[in-house]
């Protein structure tokens, strides 16, 4: 990448099943003033531009876009929203300064899906009206098929998809962030309620509310803002069919393609020894061995028994969703992406706590959109 | 302690039309109980549902090929609960069938006392269409 953009604030929100005291602007304000705090920087002097990530239907309004400003310091200010996950504003705001329009950029994404009462029926209404909802029902069965055409077709089990759930519920008891972290083995996950079978109830990541704010700045002030500058070195985004038709189940194409945009940018050629830890999407556990494979990180068919040895641990040689993941953290939504990029920037910095890795020098943060869509991101981060 | 909140919902209908292609694809299914698909010359895909364009190289499609009520099951799953989260009585199965001869098909309930990837399965149609997805009752061998 040519222009070297840094992340020079980062903050959020804990993660919480319930902010009932709370309105989506104050959470939003929170995750916003932390992340300010952390950079040192007025919003309504020092930042130039603002991204928010959202989508009409999870927060309640039509033309959502107009209700960001206040609660972001943006009031009066160049402001957009952009309907996609976290990783995508990301995108959005790297471009801004890449173009030379702005220099320091402020990033937003968040979930108060506990607002929404009909979850299931929104996600329901991202079907194709005419030839998949008349099916109904409830709508995570597509997460169900395509665990079932994963495993099938790549030889990988239903226990080590468990092992993916206690390995990443685990690591959230040292994410003070986290909501679900928990001990669970994998028999408590293989015990656990059947759902969309193969996926069980433990499977699947429980929905949380929380806001999550990057601030982004070139490299000339990035330097002046930061002691600790941890750089965007890659980006990238790509969606697959909309079609349930049309896809190749089982395999996650809009993941491989994005992460191949980024390793070009970053310029990464092996993504196996260039890369030190990752955090992959993980809505459902078979989605982290799914990505892991589609980026690179792991052969086909075998992210499974790289699980099972020990690899994708903590203290292992590739440690991923070191956070806790979507499994261990919440499913934040749209604010999914940008939480994976807040765990890495914290991991570069030395800010991990408890969970802090050794000696990582780069990371990769990799996103999808959720059921039903074929959609995600991936962005490189190095200190 | 239980903190204020309003409740709000969201009057919003929709009629969604079913397009160029979309019109043929259900009139053909329930006047004449057939199937048909779209094709690519140029990329050789067969698409179902039809498409007035090929995803891959963006032509203008407008060969039409009837393709059969049978195909193969490419993923599937069973359903324990419903769009509420409760527990169904009796879970179903629900998957997507690849139609014979094309790179397209239909999600759709599968009924055979144990469903499997790679099984051959057949549309069973309703008598009564009304050019509907719901015109096929369900899969089975």
């Amino acid at each position: 990448m040519e222009e070297k953009i840094a992340v020079v604030g980062a903050g959020s929100t804990k993660f919480r099943p319930d902010t009932s005291e709370q309105n989506w602007k104050e959470l939003m304000f929170e995750g916003a003033s932390k992340a300010y705090t952390d950079a040192g920087l007025n919003p309504r002097k020092d930042i130039d531009s603002f991204v928010t990530c959202a989508e009409d239907y999870w927060e309640g309004f039509s033309i959502y876009d107009e209700f960001v400003p206040d609660q972001l310091g943006a009031a009066m200010r160049p402001t957009c929203t952009v309907c996609g996950d976290g990783l995508h504003g990301l995108a959005i705001a790297c471009m801004q300064i890449m173009s030379g329009m702005v220099d320091v950029v402020a990033v937003e994404a968040h979930s108060k899906i506990s607002d929404l009462n009909t979850y299931n029926d929104v996600v329901l209404f991202a079907f194709d009206p005419i030839y998949n909802r008349p099916l109904a029902g409830h709508p995570y069965y597509v997460a169900g098929m395509e665990m079932n055409a994963f495993l099938n077709g790549s030889g990988n089990t239903e226990e080590q998809c468990a092992g993916v759930v206690s390995k990443n519920m685990t690591n959230a008891l040292k994410n003070p962030l986290a909501a679900y972290g928990k001990r669970v083995g994998v028999g408590d996950v293989m015990g656990s309620e059947p759902m969309f079978s193969p996926a069980k109830k433990l499977d699947i990541a429980e929905l949380v509310d929380g806001s999550v704010v990057l601030v982004l700045a070139r490299a000339e002030k990035a330097k002046d803002i930061a002691d600790n500058p941890i750089w965007i070195t890659g980006f990238g985004w790509n969606s697959g069919t909309p079609w349930l038709e049309g896809r190749t189940w089982g395999r996650a194409s809009y993941a491989e393609e994005a992460a191949k945009m980024a390793y070009k940018m970053a310029g990464i050629a092996e993504p196996r020894s260039e890369i030190g830890f990752a955090e992959v999407d993980d809505k459902f556990s078979y989605k982290e061995l799914m990505h892991l494979e589609a980026v690179g990180l792991a052969g086909r068919g075998q992210a499974g028994n790289d699980l099972e040895n020990g690899r994708f641990h903590a203290d292992g040689d590739l440690p991923i969703n070191a956070s806790g993941g979507s499994l261990g953290c919440g499913n934040l939504i749209e604010a999914s992406g940008l939480h994976r990029a807040l765990e890495v920037v914290l991991q570069l910095r030395g800010q991990a706590e408890g969970r802090q890795l050794n000696d990582v020098e780069r990371g990769l943060a990799q996103s999808w959109r959720g059921v039903p869509t074929a959609s995600g991101a991936a962005a490189i981060f190095e200190r | 302690m239980s903190f204020t909140h309003w409740h709000g919902d969201m009057e919003a209908q929709y009629i969604y039309t079913a397009g160029i292609a979309g019109e043929r694809f259900f009139r053909e299914l329930k006047d004449n109980g057939k199937l048909v698909g779209t094709r690519c010359p140029k990329c050789d895909i067969t698409y179902v549902p039809p498409r007035m364009y090929c995803e891959k190289c963006f032509a203008e499609l407008d060969e039409w090929k009837d393709v059969p009520l049978e195909g193969e099951v490419v993923a599937h799953t069973e359903v324990h609960v419903d769009i509420e989260d409760n527990k169904l009585a009796e879970p179903f199965v629900i998957g997507f069938v690849r139609i014979d001869g094309t790179q397209g098909g239909l999600v759709h309930y599968i009924k055979a006392p144990e469903v499997r990837n790679g099984m051959k399965v057949k549309a069973v149609l309703k008598d009564d269409r009304v050019g509907s997805i719901l015109d096929i009752e369900h899969f089975a061998p």
